[in-house]
Formats: structure tokens, sequence, C-alpha cells
């Protein structure tokens, strides 16, 4: 058993033990280290200034690949294994990368305050390719907020980086020794204790059963994208955490003919990734509905919130407007979860009990979760929606996903979820019933949509008032309608 | 090659890529230093029974705590009005208000003691509307009115009249970084403070007034800011005052530090306003009369409102010549924390009006608003003079118009919009080109004064020192520049320092858009005077070694290039630093203090008429956006911008300025709404629940130009201010929206335009109705 973190910093090794553990990345780098070139703004993933790179070893386990996350929302007892590379750490002292010379010549920066997540986040999207889009740009960069440049130039600059003559994370630190010092520091599982608090990284599911039937409540750290920011702006301290980080194969995400299977621990960016990567049959409906779900894990959060947000993260912190939840949902998705006796299966829709309850003993642990794809030649269609203030690096004030079998133009089956009108994610019983068995007319989506507004009852919050709640819930009947299913096929802009 | 007109990257630039840009929380930290921070009133209006710190005191690691009684100089201030208690006595006025100073060890020891802190209040009926305020006559400062022509007559004779009232919301600066100062205590009672502040000599005097120390004990110093827009004008002073008094009574070094929550809740932003107007036009749409009463929440104290107030009313006309107008402007006191400058100050509430009631003149008459605006444009020759009496000269206006309108090929965009509008189903397009016509100078004539230091080096090296201050608009950069060329030397030899009241006495404010323009004339004049004194020494010397060939003739001293010579015999040529030396030897002064005051400023500020503004920029912008009709979620497709800048010093600057302004614009009229709870407190206080835009909000098409116009002669090397002009550009992107909604409703809308106020307003409900 290990009392120390290890991880590198720039290319230095560091072991972190007691209360700086505990400690956010981007304080202890600024206030330990005296490394300010990370900048602290919101403390809560909501701006990128805190951006750094992480690198953890790759499939094969011989490469460190680096991902851009927010610092002031990870704990440095968390990144345990891993390389991080700072703005510092970009270039060689005196040298400028590829990124950060565009960002000089292109006037990217004004104030300077969000510039070093800038630079740092861009260099991340060049860690793997030579040249970006510009909505590549517009899509990697969206975890960052500038006040200054209107991000003009900042685009301009992204657009002006050759990539092949960038130096690279994986270059400046080269991974073997590290993955070496990790491999051997790391094989055993992690507890760090300060005061009332203790951290432990098992190394094996059984471990981390162990530790979290032995001392409940144990609360699971995973991107830390949630528990983070209750950290920080709640005070929460939870005396007992645990990452499951370090067990093996635990990440997985695989996609088959049948079924999306995704892993306990798996990042939404890796499920996003693994999706663009399935080489399925572009004609048949699982790759429309997977395609669908990419859509919605796009404007989900930043890149920076992928890279470290988990997808079983998001059903653990049960927001009744949480992004993935409709989509689930609709796809009757199964929760397998793990824990002192055993493995047993629960559908998500009927994992929720009301706000935040969950169906989910202490010891227990998501450790997959399963989404039974539709047959080939099957007909369906889905549509998945979020209405947010701001398109981008927003929460939902609505989410909705409507999933419909058809033959010809009737209606066999239906599944309706609606989030953020309730205390939980709601499946509407009496709208699916009125769709089952009607042929698709405009009049019909009328009438959905309008039952849908009574069934509900939502509240007025600081993301939106009650009446522009029930309005969405009406209109996204009409919108599904319009765009999804009229014969004659709608003008489409969006 | 002059430096001027030049796209040289900011001279912080390596620096801000690199991480090693120091703002004040980068300081290192003293040995001894204190974390500061302060108790702030959790109620909106209340009355103070008692405040009871014992239980804090005992908290370890606390080292101190001070209310009002412990200030050894003046509770009280304030820039205009001197309303203002830097921390409360009896009353609260609103939330944020600062009750108790805590100074500690540790920041885990500042929240256990805020936490333990009692203050008993007794809560008194709060205002929180203009409504309110307007009814209780609660006011700040006098109500003032522009009036010209026959108002009355000419609503009497109007062929037609449209009337109505107008609100936008606030704007949180949305600096990143918050509010910050470091104080240093030194000997005798002497302080050093560094401070994120726009305007280092107001920290000073209000230093030197809270503690009662006289004004040159207080020295304050600004490296840079991580972003201002008009935040740290005023705002500043209160943490950095804060800091001070800490330092002073307890001989450490303090530091505070507000926290990205704290700092919007506490700090006031933009003034939200609410304005009534009656306009009187013909059918053709040629206006002929306005009356506009401005009504803005200006917070609990004075601080710049009325000044805002001002400069809303100087820009009720924006670009349209409106012969009989009267503009009255009141600023309502409300328990919200004071409203302060924020990029445009006034300007933009006051130019969205007029550009709202175009709109609306246009749907009344079924015509299209750009030929509103076209027909009521400022003349060349004639119709060019302000309702406050100041000519619009050189002006630029239907030549922007007209290019803005080709480039953007708006006509034609305009009937694409139509047509798809009738054809959609799911998606609505809008169109529309708005206009800027921005005053440069501040509205109070004394303020438009700078003076700056010059000192060369033996190597022929330059120090600039000014009371700019540096916050990313490049003012810095600029200045070099002109130094630089003033001296006939590359800009990388000339370093804009530090921002210190020790070097730059009694400065304005780095404000109204007109920083370069005074600091920059100020460090010209300083340059051009020791060019002067080494001018002679070179004729002088360049005569002597022609042997006889040349008399000295300081009329043909050339500086160029880092070389000085004698334009007729230019293949001698002396080094700028070989002069320098010789110079020095011959004991001629290598340092100069430089001073600018703008000429031709007339201003009465008690009936408002005059010449308050040296020049004005310009500018057209030609937006549209699509709407989902279902969600509301509205998206810019495209922006086309052409201004009027003069002749720029840095093109890769002033775009910068422009595209930032343009994008801060539209974040304050789309999705930026504050909202607040019943008590008062502000809920939207961080980035999770307050949208500025974001990369993904930039048009999809963003065409930026401007015009090629040298004929600003008035202002330093031709070029014309571009901080705020271009947020006012933003107009256009609202009224877009407005456009596309009045084809399936009555085109009403508010500010901000958010995806909520869209759907709702398509929906036709009434927006009173929610909540
Ligand atoms: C800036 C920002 C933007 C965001 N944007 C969005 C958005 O657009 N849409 C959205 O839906 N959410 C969003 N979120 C919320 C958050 O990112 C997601 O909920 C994310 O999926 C959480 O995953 P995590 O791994 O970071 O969870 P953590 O914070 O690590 O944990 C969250 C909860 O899940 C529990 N948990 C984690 N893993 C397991 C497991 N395997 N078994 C049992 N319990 C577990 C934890 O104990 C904790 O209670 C955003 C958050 C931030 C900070
Ligand atoms: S400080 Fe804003 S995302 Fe970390
Ligand atoms: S440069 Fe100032 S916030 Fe981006």
């Amino acid at each position: 058993m290990r009392n120390q973190a290890l991880l590198f910093i720039n290319g230095k090794e560091h072991r972190v033990a007691g209360a700086e553990a505990f400690d956010t990345l981007s304080n202890y780098l600024r206030y330990t280290l005296g490394q300010t070139g990370t900048k602290i703004v919101c403390e809560e993933g909501d701006c990128g200034a805190c951006t750094v790179l992480v690198g953890r070893p790759d499939s094969s386990g011989k490469e460190l690949t680096y991902r851009a996350v927010n610092s002031c929302i990870q704990i440095v007892g968390q990144l345990d294994g891993t390389s991080v590379v700072t703005v510092e750490g970009l270039a060689p002292p005196r040298e400028l990368n590829a990124v950060q010379q565009a960002m000089v010549s292109c006037h990217g920066a004004q104030c300077g305050y969000c510039t070093p997540g800038f630079v740092v986040a861009m260099s991340a999207l060049f860690e793997t390719r030579d040249r970006l889009s510009e909505q590549e740009v517009r899509d990697g960069l969206t975890g960052n907020l500038c006040r200054c440049t209107g991000y003009e130039p900042i685009i301009k600059a992204a657009l002006a980086v050759d990539g092949s003559r960038m130096m690279r994370a994986r270059d400046l630190y080269p991974s073997a020794p590290m993955l070496e010092t990790i491999g051997a520091h790391c094989r055993d599982s992690l507890t760090i204790e300060h005061g009332e608090r203790t951290l432990s990284a098992p190394v094996t599911m059984e471990q981390a059963i162990g530790i979290r039937s032995e001392r409940a409540p144990v609360i699971i750290l995973q991107g830390g994208t949630d528990l983070g920011v209750q950290a920080n702006k709640r005070g929460l301290r939870p005396p007992l955490l645990m990452s499951l980080n370090g067990i093996k194969g635990l990440d997985e995400v695989r996609i088959d003919a049948e079924m999306l299977s995704v892993g306990g621990t798996a990042t939404l960016a890796a499920l996003e990734t693994a999706i663009r990567l399935h080489a399925g049959s572009v004609f048949s409906p699982a790759h429309g509905h997977l395609a669908e779900l990419a859509n919605i894990l796009g404007i989900f959060g930043s890149p920076q919130i992928r890279n470290a947000g988990t997808l079983a993260g998001n059903i653990a912190n049960g927001s009744p407007i949480a992004d993935t939840l409709p989509f689930l949902f609709v796809m009757e998705a199964r929760l397998e979860l793990t824990g002192r006796s055993g493995t047993r299966v629960v559908p998500i829709n009927a994992f929720y009990r009301g706000y935040k309850q969950l169906d989910l003993e202490p010891d227990e642990i998501i450790t997959r979760i399963l989404v039974p794809l539709p047959p080939s030649g099957s007909e369906e269609t889905l549509g998945l929606y979020k209405v947010s203030r701001r398109k981008d690096l927003d929460i939902s004030s609505f989410t909705a996903a409507i999933r419909l079998q058809t033959t010809a133009r009737t209606i066999t089956a239906a599944s309706v979820a609606l989030g953020g009108v309730g205390p939980v994610v709601l499946r509407m019983p009496s709208v699916e019933a009125l769709l089952k068995g009607q042929t698709i007319t405009q009049d019909l989506f009328e009438r959905a949509g309008q039952l849908a507004r009574r069934e509900i009852n939502p509240i007025s919050d600081v993301r939106g008032s009650r009446d522009f709640r029930l309005q969405l819930a009406e209109n996204i009947f009409r919108k599904f309608y319009y765009e999804r299913l009229e014969p004659r096929r709608e003008m489409r802009e969006a | 090659m002059p430096s001027v007109g030049r796209n040289i990257p900011h001279d912080s630039a390596r620096g801000h890529v690199t991480g090693q840009s120091k703002y004040v929380d980068d300081l290192p930290f003293a040995r001894n230093e204190l974390i500061v921070d302060f108790y702030w009133s959790r109620v909106a209006h209340g009355r103070i029974r008692s405040v009871d710190t014992s239980a804090a005191a005992a908290i370890p690691g606390v080292a101190a705590l001070f209310t009002y009684k412990d200030l050894p100089g003046q509770n009280l201030f304030g820039p205009i009005i001197q309303d203002e208690l830097l921390l409360a006595e009896r009353e609260v006025l609103f939330i944020g208000h600062p009750i108790v100073v805590i100074a500690a060890d540790s920041r885990e020891a500042i929240r256990l003691a805020r936490n333990a802190i009692v203050v008993d209040i007794e809560e008194l009926e709060p205002i929180f509307t203009i409504d309110a305020a307007k009814k209780a006559q609660w006011h700040l400062g006098e109500s003032r009115t522009i009036r010209r022509g026959e108002v009355a007559a000419a609503f009497q004779e109007a062929e037609e009249i449209l009337e109505g009232q107008w609100r936008c919301g606030g704007q949180d600066h949305f600096y990143l970084e918050s509010q910050a100062a470091v104080a240093y205590p030194g000997e005798h009672d002497a302080l050093i403070v560094h401070s994120s502040t726009q305007n280092p000599s107001e920290v000073q005097e209000v230093i030197a007034h809270v503690l009662g120390l006289p004004i040159n004990k207080v020295t304050v110093v600004t490296k840079r800011m991580g972003g201002a827009f008009g935040g740290k004008e005023c705002q500043a002073t209160h943490p950095a005052a804060i800091a001070a008094l800490v330092a002073l009574k307890t001989g450490r070094p303090a530091r505070i530090v507000y926290n990205k929550d704290d700092d919007m809740q506490i700090t006031g932003g933009r003034h939200p306003f609410q304005n009534d107007y009656r306009v009187a036009f013909t059918r053709d749409g040629l206006i002929t009369a306005a009356a506009i009463d401005f009504f803005s929440d200006g917070g609990a104290y004075a601080d710049l409102s009325t000044s805002v107030m001002g400069r809303a009313m100087t820009h009720a006309d924006n670009a349209y010549f409106i012969p009989n107008m009267e503009i009255t402007g009141t600023v309502c006191r409300t328990n919200f924390p004071p409203n302060t400058a924020f990029r445009g100050f006034g300007g933009p509430q006051g130019v969205a009006t007029i550009e709202n009631i175009i709109e609306e003149i246009a749907l009344r008459l079924g015509r299209d608003p750009l030929e509103i605006r076209m027909k009521n444009c400022y003349g060349v020759d004639d119709r060019n003079v302000t309702p406050y009496g100041q000519p619009v000269t050189n002006n630029t206006l239907p030549r922007l118009f007209t290019e803005c309108a080709e480039r953007s090929e708006y006509y034609a965009r305009r009937a694409e919009v139509a047509r798809f509008n009738r054809e959609s189903k799911t998606h609505l397009k809008g169109i529309a080109l708005t206009a800027v016509k921005f005053g440069i100078s501040f509205n109070t004539k004394f303020l438009n004064q700078a003076n700056a230091l010059v000192n060369v080096y033996l190597d022929g090296s330059v120090q600039v020192s000014t009371g700019a201050t540096e916050m990313g608009q490049g003012v810095n950069t600029k200045i070099g520049q002109l130094v630089a060329d003033e001296l006939g030397v590359d800009a990388s030899t000339v370093l804009v320092m530090i921002t210190s009241t020790e070097k730059n006495n009694n400065t304005s404010a780095t404000a109204a858009s007109s920083a370069a323009d005074l600091n920059g004339g100020a460090a010209v004049d300083a340059a051009r005077r020791i060019r002067t004194r080494m001018t002679e020494v070179a004729a002088g010397h360049l005569a002597a070694a022609s042997e006889g060939e040349l008399t000295a003739s300081t009329a043909d001293i050339v500086f160029a290039e880092g070389q000085v010579y004698d334009r007729r015999s230019a293949g001698r040529k002396l080094k700028f630093r070989e002069l320098v030396k010789i110079c020095h030897l011959q004991r001629v002064s290598l340092g100069e203090r430089g001073f600018f005051a703008t000429r031709g400023l007339e201003w009465d500020p008690v009936a408002y008429v005059g010449t308050p503004f040296r020049y004005f920029t310009k500018g057209c912008a030609a937006s549209e956006v699509l709407i989902d009709r279902f969600t509301g979620m509205m998206r810019v497709l495209r922006s086309d911008i052409l201004m009027d800048i003069g002749r720029s010093i840095n093109p890769g600057i002033d775009r910068g300025q422009i595209t930032g302004g343009f994008i801060q614009g539209m974040g304050w009229l789309t999705n930026e709404e504050l909202r607040y709870a019943e008590s008062g407190m502000l809920l939207t206080h961080s980035p999770t629940t307050y949208k500025i835009p974001n990369i993904q909000d930039v048009p999809e098409v963003f065409n930026v130009d401007w015009i090629d116009n040298a004929t600003n002669v008035v202002n330093v090397a031709a070029s014309k201010a571009v901080g705020e002009p271009p947020l006012l550009l933003a107009i256009s992107v609202w009224c877009a929206i407005k456009n596309a909604l009045s084809f399936v409703s009555d085109g009403k809308l508010d500010a901000p335009a958010t995806g909520e106020e869209i759907l709702m307003r398509l929906a036709n409900q009434k927006p009173e109705t929610r909540n």
C-alpha cells in the first residue's frame, strides 16, 4: 500500500501526500509550487483559465496520451499516475511552441488572463493533428472563455498553426521513463490520509468493493466534474473518497450490433470517440441513434469536462437535467451494479426514486452501462434535444428524447423522456400511449405536445421560468415532427 | 520604417502565452503576509443593530478585524458625489456592502471568521426597480435635460407619432481577473499598493483619504489587469483601500483577491435602463421630433452614474439628425451594488434606444429600417449639429451606411430573409444594419489631460511611463510605437514601464477609450522635447564633423531607423545611441516629462450644451440571425463591420478591439442576464449561470474592416479611439432578432433577448406573466 500519489509536472516527478493531495491541482500549482501561469477564475470548470494537459497511458500502455482538463476541479491525489503539463511546460525556456507563436502573431491575447488556458487547450488539439478546420477549432475551444478578444483572433491563430512543426507534450516529455516509474509505483493501491480525510485508489474491483463496503459511506470520485464543483462552491469535504482510475479495464467502451456497453470509469470523451470510430452501417437505426447521442455529447460541457467526466458519474449524480439521461431512458438502458453481494442489473427507468434518490446501495458501484441497440432493418426515429441559454458549455434548461418505432407511417411504439421539468427525468406514459398505434400527422404531434404540457409541473429557477419550460415541452413535439417526420422534407438550416 | 501603422504584437504577448505575465495574485507571498477579505451584508437594505466580532477574533490564524471605527481617515468618499461609505456604519444599502474587514494567515481562517462574525441587521424595505425608485423619488444627483427646437409644436404637426417604453438589463463586466490588491507597508506610514485598477491615482487618493495620510505617502502601482472594461475604474478602490488599511494597521503585507462569485455579487456593472419615448415622423419616415426620458438604475451609491447618464443622453441621437429633441436623464437609486462604468459608459443604452425607435418606425410604415436610417442620417454639409450643439464634422456616416450595405449584400439578403421566413416552418431569420457615432473624450473636461515620463539611457534604449494602465487593450504597445517614431528608433528599443503614481501624478482613469489619445499625446510631447535637444546637439556635431561642409541647421536633422543625419549630407549618419552618448557628455538632459490637454472642449455640465467631444468614432454593422422557432435558441449567421477609426496605429490591436467589443456587446443584448432572488441576491454569480459569449457564438461569417480615412488631424497620429465604439455595433444583432420576430409578432422586444425572451415573444406571451 502506498501513501503518496505520484505525478509528473512538466516532466518533473512529484510525490504528494497529506493535505496537499486534497488540494486542487490549480492551487497546488500556483500556491505550493509557485507556478502561477495557470490561472484560476471560476473554480468550477466553466471558464477554462486553469486548463492543463493530463497524460495517461493509452490502451497500449506504451505512450502517454495528453488531454486538456480543468485543474480547478481536480484534486492532486486524483492525478496519481499521470503526467501533467502546464502552460510553463509547453516549450523549453525562452522558446515558443507553434500554438504560442501563432497566438502572439495573430493577437490572440489581449489582457492575457484567459491565454494560458487557451494555449494549453489549443496545444491539446494539436497533440494528435497537424491542421484544424474552423469547426474543429470552435469545438475544441468551447471550454475556454475570453472576455477581451471576441475569439476571432484566437480562431485565426489556431487556423494558422502548422502542427507538423509543433513541439508536442508527448515529444517534449518522453513517455517511456515516466511510464516505467508510474508502472513501478502505481502497481499497489493508494491510501492517502490527512486528518479526517482519506483518499483511496484501489487497483482491483475486489479492493474497491472491499473499501466501499467496509468504510461506508465512501464517495466515489471519478472525473470530479460534479464533486469538484461541490467541494469548491459548497464546501463539500467528504471524509472518505475513492477513485476507480487504478482499476484496469473498467474504462472500456464496446459497441457491437446489439449493444453499446460503457464501463464504469469511461469518460464521455471516450464514449464520443468510440461512437465516431464505430463502423456500423450508416443506414442502420443503431447508427442513427448513436450519431444522435454523439451530437448531444458534442454539446455536453466542454472538451475539458468530457475528458474528465464519466457517463457513470452523470448517471450517479442524478440530476434531472443530466444530458445523457433522456437518451438512456428511451433506449431502456440497464445499469450493471457491483457490490458486496455480487452483480445485479437495474433498468435505468427504475433507478431514480426521487430527487437524487438512487436505487444504489452504499457498497455498490456502477460498473457498466448497457444500451441495447435496435436491430438493423427496424424502422426507428430518435430525436434528442437540449435547450440551454447558451448552446455550448451550459447546463440544460430542458432536455428531451423522443423515440418512435414505426411501420410505414404508423407508430408501433413510442418512448418519451423529458428532463428539467420535474425532480427526476420523466417518462411520459400518457403521451406514449397517445402516440402508439397512430398514423403520423402534424395534428398528432400538436396534441402530444399539449398533453405533455398538461402532464408536467416544472418549477421556475435561474435557468428558466415554469412557463418557458411548459412551452418547450409543448414545442419539442412540433420540432420533432417538422424536422424528423414531415414527409416533404422541411428546409432545415440548423 | 515607422512603427505607427504596423501590426506589431502586443508588448506582453510572449509573457501571456507562456504564463510569465504577472498579475496581482501572481506576486510571490511575502514573509508575514496576511490574506484579507471582508464580511459583507447579505441584506439589501437594513439598519445595523450590532456587530459582534469576538468569536471571530478567537479563531486561530485571525490577525485582525476592523470596522469603520478603525479607519484613521474619512469613511465617506466618491468620485463625483461623495456619498459612499467604504465600510457600512449604521445602515446597509446593498448586498455586498463591506461591514467587517478580516485579516488572517490562511483562507481557511478567513472562511471560519466570516462565519463567526455576527451582525444583527434590522431589515428595511428595499427598492429593486426603477419604477419603485421613481415612485419613492429616490434619485442620485439631479435630473438633466438636453433640449433643442420646438418639440411640442413638432408633435402637434406630426404626421405620425409612436410612443413606447424600452428596457435593457445590466451586465456584469466578467473581467477574468477579479478585483485584487496587495499592500506593502513602508517606513513612516508609507504604503506601496499593487492594484488591479484602471485608475491608480484615484486608488491613491482614496487610500490617503480613508487612512488619513497625505497623498504622497501612498504609491499605487499597476502592472496590468486581467480585463477591466470599466469595472476597475472606481470599484478597484474598495479592495485596495481595505488591503491598505490592514497593511497600515498591522505593519504586514496584505493581499485581497475577490473570488469570482463574490466579485459578481458585490460589485456593480452596466446600468439597466428603462426609457420612455415619443417620436414624431413623416409618412416618409423623416423624424421631426423625439422626446426621450432616460431612467437608469444607479444602485445604492452615485459612483459614476450621473456621468454615465450624461453619455446616454448625448448618444440618444446616434447617427441621426433630429431637429426637435428633448432628452431627460434621471438616475434612480436602488438597493443594488452601485452600478459603474462599463465599456460604452451609457452610450450603448442611448444608442440602442434610438435604434429600437427606428425599427419601430420602419415597422409602422412598412419600410426597410435601413431606408429610415439613411434618410435621417447626419448630413455632411447641413443637418449636422447634435441636439447639444456640437457639429458633426468629417462626417463619414453616409459613406459607411452605403458601403456597409454593399459589402454585406444587405438588400439581397433582406429579400432572402423574407423568402426564408415565408417558407420555413422550423426557423426564422432576421437582418439589420445599424450605426454608431461615439463621442471621444471624457464628458468631464478636466479629465482630458495626461502626463508622461520619457527616459533615454546611454545605450539608446528608452523607457516610457504614463498614467495609462494596460488591461489588454494594447495602450502600452501603441504608446511605445508613437515614442519610437518620434525618436526615429525601432519600437523594440522602447519599453513602456509599469504604471506608478510615483512617476505619473494626478492622472485620469484609463477610460473613455481615450488612454492612447491622452497618454500617447503626452508621451509624444516628452519624446519631442528630448528630440529637440538632441537635434541641437546633432546639428552642431554633424556640422563640426563635416569639416566646414555644413553649417549647423536643426531644421535639416532627421531621426530615422535608429540613426540621425543631416538631410543635406545623408551619407554621414550618427547612430541614435552615439548621439545619446554625445548628449550625455555635453550634459544635455535625456529625460523629459510631457503633458497633454485636449483642446477645443467646452461643456456646460448643467445646461448640457457645448462641445464635449474632440471627435467621433463611427461605424456600421450588418448582422443576420437564425432563430429556432420551437426553442427560441438563436445563432448569428453573419456580421459585417465597417468602421471609421481614422488611421490605425496598430491594425492588429485595433481589430482585436473591434471583434472583442462587438462580441461583448452581443453578450449584453442576448444571453447575459442578471437574475436576482427576491432578497436582491444575485443568482447568476458565476459562469455556470451567467453566460457570456462562447467561441461558438462568434458569427459564422465575421467580416471586419475599416475605411481609409486619414483626416482626423485633431488626434495623435490621425488615429481614432476604438475601445468602446464597436461594442455598440452589436445592436445590429439585437435589431436582427427584433426583425425576425416582427415576421410573426408585433416585434416588441426588450434586452437581453435571451432564448427564453425570444420564445415567450414567439408564443405571444406577455413577459409580465412569467415566473
Ligand atoms: C463546467 C461543467 C459543465 C458541465 N456540463 C454538463 C452538461 O452539459 N451536461 C450534463 O449532463 N452535465 C454537465 N456537467 C456535470 C458533470 O460533468 C457530469 O454530471 C459528469 O458526467 C459527472 O461525471 P464525473 O465522473 O466527473 O463525476 P464525479 O464528480 O466524479 O461524480 C459524480 C457523482 O457520481 C458518483 N459516481 C461516479 N462514478 C460512479 C460509479 N462508477 N458508480 C457509482 N457512483 C459513481 C460520485 O460518487 C458522485 O456522487 C458539467 C459540469 C461542469 C463542471
Ligand atoms: S478556473 Fe474556471 S475552469 Fe477552472
Ligand atoms: S485576453 Fe482577456 S480574457 Fe481573453
